[in-house]
């Protein structure tokens, strides 16, 4: 698959403090999730991908084509900023109508355009009143609107479900799978785990203004080859399992779950453990509910990788 | 002139447009415009005071367009076309900033200089707009028994046009001023009344370096009343001069804001 997005080497700096340094990476399509806490460099990456700030050292390109000052590229691109902030006199069918109108689009096409994305994001009801008085969540669907109503092939959302309570959340993590669906490209930042984890496996990890890793969660997982993995098995007879599991010198710890019959085993070497493990269960005669991962989410990776 | 060169002055002009239409139908409906729109027409309601006072004879008669001249020189080309053009020009950058707004602009197809030129053109107008609307009630107003002499009009087009032409230097160079310094009021004000107000009057080419002098050159040389003093002029620049150095200030100015925003990163502060 082709990239979508690629930077190369790409640092920038506010005066003395540390933006973003000497990241290169491309991004294809589907979701790709950016992940880290507050002041990691998501902002800083995604201002530098959509041309809203200038690199010091490195280059961006989107299709191939670099993004500083190439303004033809924004048809394709919808952009979410993380601010919370609106031309205030404005209706939300003003604002969206508005910024259709900078597309050249004629009247028509920007009334249905702007109908069409308010309808997607639920304020269809709402679109006349004031944008000063929409609750914080609503305002954060109207910045979700502005980024897809003109239909672009990329879209990147900084934070999008910021402000949302749960029900608006599950809509537009539903609305951005559907997206994935349609062939297009998008980016999404959190600070939130479970958020990422719920739309994407593919994530870039930032801390400290540097990529800690990219991929599928699964490959990252497998990256911290230091720290064991924790696997838990729920059977019929976990203290049998647990005694066979001891002599293994990949198996570093085993312990007993909370739950009645669960065994936690904690591995430095996935492989080897789970070649092991229907053997085992053949031969003593185990009958298998549920093996799980626990630990192989995105906190913890990220807890692993950050050091905690 | 080249194809692709026709096109991309096309794509320019219809950027534009589509840039002017958004703030125009903004700016009209803002706070700031109602309050300005008071204050310009604050010439009207002294005019219906003059009026009625020398209609019920509680003063003297004085012709209206004595008053009216006054007016133009003391109220509106002396400070509210400096304060327009400061506010709305200097806010055509820093009202995206100050409101983090600019990130909606900047990703949209429009050229960073489509947003300059739109945006100033949006604020010149509704300005001028204001500005006229209060000129011609203070004029109608005041010289509302003479309203059949044709020489009055030509007084009036004149001092409209004058007013015109300084809202749309002055908004220019305020518009430069905003797109280069953060605190670009204070410098406004100072350049508005402390440069245009003692540089004209310096002898030789000098005074050549205020926009206050071209505008002034476009009015007569002779004034009566009260406030003609601050019509008074050195040396008088000729009017095809005055017309072509105002439009060519307005011109560099606008287009150094253009190069500028194109070219100058803005951090919005999160």
């Amino acid at each position: 698959m082709t990239a979508i997005i690629q930077t190369q080497n790409l640092s920038k700096w506010y005066g003395n403090v540390l933006g973003l340094s000497d990241v290169t990476l491309e991004i294809e399509q589907g979701i790709t999730g950016i992940l880290g806490p507050n002041g990691a460099g998501k902002s800083t990456f995604l201002k530098l991908i959509t041309g809203q700030i200038k690199s010091n050292i490195g280059s961006v390109t989107i299709m191939g084509q670099p993004v500083w000052n190439n303004y033809p590229q924004f048809s394709e691109i919808g952009f979410c900023p993380e601010q919370d902030s609106f031309y205030g006199e404005m209706t939300g069918w003003q604002f969206l109508t508005s910024l259709l109108r900078l597309y050249h689009l004629s009247s028509t096409e920007i009334e249905k355009k702007a109908d069409k994305a308010l309808e997607i994001v639920e304020l269809s009801e709402d679109k006349n009143r004031a944008v000063r008085s929409y609750s914080r969540g609503m305002r954060q669907r109207l910045k979700v609107a502005q980024s897809i109503a003109h239909d672009p092939k990329i879209i990147i959302l900084d934070e999008p479900l910021n402000g949302l309570d749960p029900l608006g959340r599950r809509k537009i993590i539903r609305l951005i799978k559907e997206y994935k669906g349609e062939g297009r490209t998008i980016v999404v930042s959190s600070h939130v785990l479970p958020e990422i984890e719920a739309m994407t496996n593919q994530i870039i990890l930032i801390h400290q203004g540097k990529i800690f890793a990219q991929g599928d969660i699964h490959y990252i997982r497998d990256l911290i080859e230091t720290h064991p993995h924790i696997i838990s098995i729920r059977c019929s007879d976990p203290r049998q399992l647990a005694q066979k599991f001891i002599h293994h010198d990949f198996v570093l710890k085993v312990n007993f779950g909370l739950k009645k019959g669960v065994l936690l085993v904690e591995t430095n070497s996935r492989d080897k453990f789970f070649g092991l493990l229907p053997s085992l269960f053949v031969e003593n005669q185990i009958e298998v509910e549920e093996i799980t991962s626990p630990d192989d989410n995105l906190q913890a990776v990220f807890d692993y990788l950050i050091g905690k | 002139m080249s194809p692709s060169f026709k096109r991309k002055i096309g794509f320019f002009a219809k950027s534009t447009k589509d840039v002017f239409s958004f703030f125009f139908s903004l700016a009209k409906k803002s706070r700031r415009t109602k309050i300005f729109f008071i204050l310009s027409f604050l010439p009207v309601f002294m005019a219906f005071v003059v009026k009625f006072s020398q209609i019920f004879q509680l003063s003297r008669d004085i012709e209206g367009i004595y008053i009216f001249n006054n007016m133009i020189i003391a109220f509106y080309l002396q400070f509210l076309i400096l304060i327009l053009a400061l506010f709305y020009g200097s806010s055509v950058t820093s009202e995206e900033l100050e409101g983090k707004t600019l990130t909606y602009l900047t990703t949209r197809p429009v050229s960073k200089s489509a947003i300059i030129v739109g945006k100033y053109l949006a604020y010149t107008a509704l300005i001028i707009f204001m500005v006229t609307l209060g000129v011609v009630f203070s004029f109608l107003v005041l010289n509302l028994s003479e309203l059949r002499s044709v020489s009055l009009y030509k007084i009036l087009f004149r001092d409209v046009a004058v007013l015109a032409l300084g809202l749309m230097c002055y908004t220019a160079f305020f518009t430069f001023v905003g797109t280069i310094l953060k605190k670009s009021i204070m410098f406004g004000l100072i350049f508005s009344f402390g440069w245009e107000n003692v540089i004209q009057y310096f002898p030789g080419s000098t005074q050549k370096f205020t926009i206050v002098h071209y505008l002034k050159s476009l009015l007569p040389s002779v004034s009566r009343g009260r406030f003609s003093f601050l019509l008074f002029r050195l040396e008088p620049s000729s009017t095809g001069t005055s017309i072509f150095m105002l439009f060519l200030i307005a011109a560099v100015f606008i287009v150094l804001a253009c190069v500028l925003f194109t070219y100058k990163e803005y951090i919005l502060k999160d």
